[in-house]
């Protein structure tokens, strides 16, 4: 393999690397985690993954990364089709377009902001799937969902922060 | 070359414009995709059951290494309590054991019974036993997948039970993998009866982890603690199958726990009791829609 055929491979590898690990961690979300009340404790890693790359990495995780992570998503679970996929392009274009007010704060404004995002957009979500099923869906399990979202977001952003700065080294 | 030019001019504008109403173009998307999933299943079926197949193996993968850390979890939590265990299960053997010769001896009876009466017994059910890959539960569906090996006789409708009672059915076949709908999930309607009274309902799902029984008459006497079994009425589950047992009974709504833990199901039991086939699956889908509308 010539050199410059794997510098071109290594390149691609970056660029895609944001997605994958987002697609990584969807996975890793929905594996049986075989304990009590383990269905309530998973966190919307998907959201998490959206905001974090969004606002770090807007350069080559862009909108159609949005949506093939959301159409993953959808895939797995037996939502209806669609619902991730308008989820994530709503926190996609909130941080679009906010992403300036994150800059060189501290990581607590940036975690508060996240916190207020997940909000407005699991809000939406829900909205969209209670109007398609016609009936309001359970708003306790949502905000359950909600508080882990945020509580475990500082987790994932260390390790996605992590690949950013190991991997994706040369780029940055 | 005017004309070239002319038509670089026009792609350029064109594709300016979509990047512009990319985002819209996305969001009209994902509603259409939302549309013909309410509207024409079939189609969203096929490709939902071909792109499970693509991604379950991922998954499957990561299971291998979830289910070590959680079995060398249980290795040593059970250590604690393996002689309290050892005691109680000889106890729980020697019922059994008194139970299975009542048990066969009934069995003989039944069937001598049966013979007199010129009775048809139902058909003889089948099992197809399957490992949990992937599971969801939370406030906009309740699923799991199930790695079924592409066994014929997985087929779309069947029960889904976990070693205590009904879980679920299954929603969707692929080739190597199958979705199953749990009876916590907001699609899920199994007509039901009170096993002590024999008043009839609807347990539904509305994605909470505890279904509520509905349908129900108004003057039904139903307590707390009574079991909650299938009806057979429709003809997609066999009468008989627990379910739960009745945990609240408020004006509004009777609130009916499981008897399986859908929280830590590893294998589920999919059984052929040759109620559904492949022809009617699709009018049972639809059934299940309209009692949702």
């Amino acid at each position: 393999m010539s050199d410059e055929l794997r510098e071109n491979l290594a390149a691609y590898f970056q660029r895609f690397l944001p997605f994958l690990t987002s697609v990584a961690w969807i996975l890793v979300s929905y594996v049986p985690l075989d304990f009590a009340s383990a269905n309530n404790l998973r966190p919307d890693v998907g959201l998490m993954c959206v905001f974090f790359w969004t606002l770090h990495r807007p350069d080559i995780f862009n909108l159609f990364s949005v949506y093939f992570l959301g159409l993953v998503a959808d895939i797995i679970t037996s939502a209806p089709l669609g619902s991730n996929i308008f989820s994530f392009l709503i926190m996609y274009l909130l941080v679009s377009n906010l992403a300036a007010y994150f800059n060189a704060k501290p990581f607590v404004v940036t975690w508060y902001g996240f916190a207020l995002f997940c909000l407005f957009t699991m809000l939406s979500r829900w909205l969209l799937v209670s109007v398609y099923y016609s009936q309001f869906l359970p708003l306790s399990l949502l905000m359950f969902s909600l508080l882990f979202t945020i509580a475990t977001y500082p987790v994932l952003g260390l390790v996605n922060a992590c690949v950013q700065n190991v991997l994706m080294k040369d780029e940055a | 070359m005017k004309r070239r030019k002319v038509l670089f001019i026009h792609l350029s504008n064109i594709r300016l414009l979509v990047k512009k109403f990319a985002i819209v173009i996305l969001f009209l998307s994902a509603f259409v995709m939302m549309l013909i999933n309410k509207t024409d299943t079939v189609i969203i079926e096929k490709t939902s059951s071909v792109a499970t197949d693509v991604v379950s193996p991922l998954i499957d993968v990561l299971v291998i290494p979830a289910r070590m850390l959680a079995g060398v979890y249980d290795y040593f939590h059970e250590l604690k309590t393996i002689r309290q265990d050892n005691v109680k299960l000889r106890d729980e053997n020697k019922q059994l054991v008194m139970m299975s010769n009542k048990a066969r001896a009934l069995e003989i009876e039944n069937r001598l019974l049966a013979n007199l009466l010129n009775y048809t017994p139902p058909p003889e059910a089948t099992y197809v036993t399957a490992r949990v890959i992937a599971e969801e539960g939370n406030a906009f569906s309740h699923s799991l997948i199930a790695y079924t090996a592409g066994n014929p006789n997985v087929k779309k409708g069947q029960v889904v039970l976990s070693e205590n009672g009904v879980i679920g059915r299954i929603e969707q076949v692929g080739q190597m993998y199958s979705k199953i709908i749990l009876i916590t999930d907001i699609n899920s309607k199994i007509p039901v009866v009170v096993e002590r009274t024999r008043v009839r309902g609807i347990l539904s799902g509305d994605n909470t982890s505890i279904p509520k029984l509905v349908f129900v008459p108004l003057d039904a006497k139903i307590f707390i603690g009574d079991r909650v079994i299938t009806s057979g009425v429709a003809g997609v589950f066999p009468p008989g199958l627990p379910i739960g047992k009745v945990i609240s009974v408020d004006k509004n709504e009777i609130k009916v726990k499981t008897l399986g833990d859908l929280d830590r199901i590893e294998f589920v039991r999919i059984v052929d009791y040759n109620l559904v086939d492949e022809s009617n699956s699709q009018d049972l889908s639809n059934s299940g829609e309209k009692v949702n509308e």
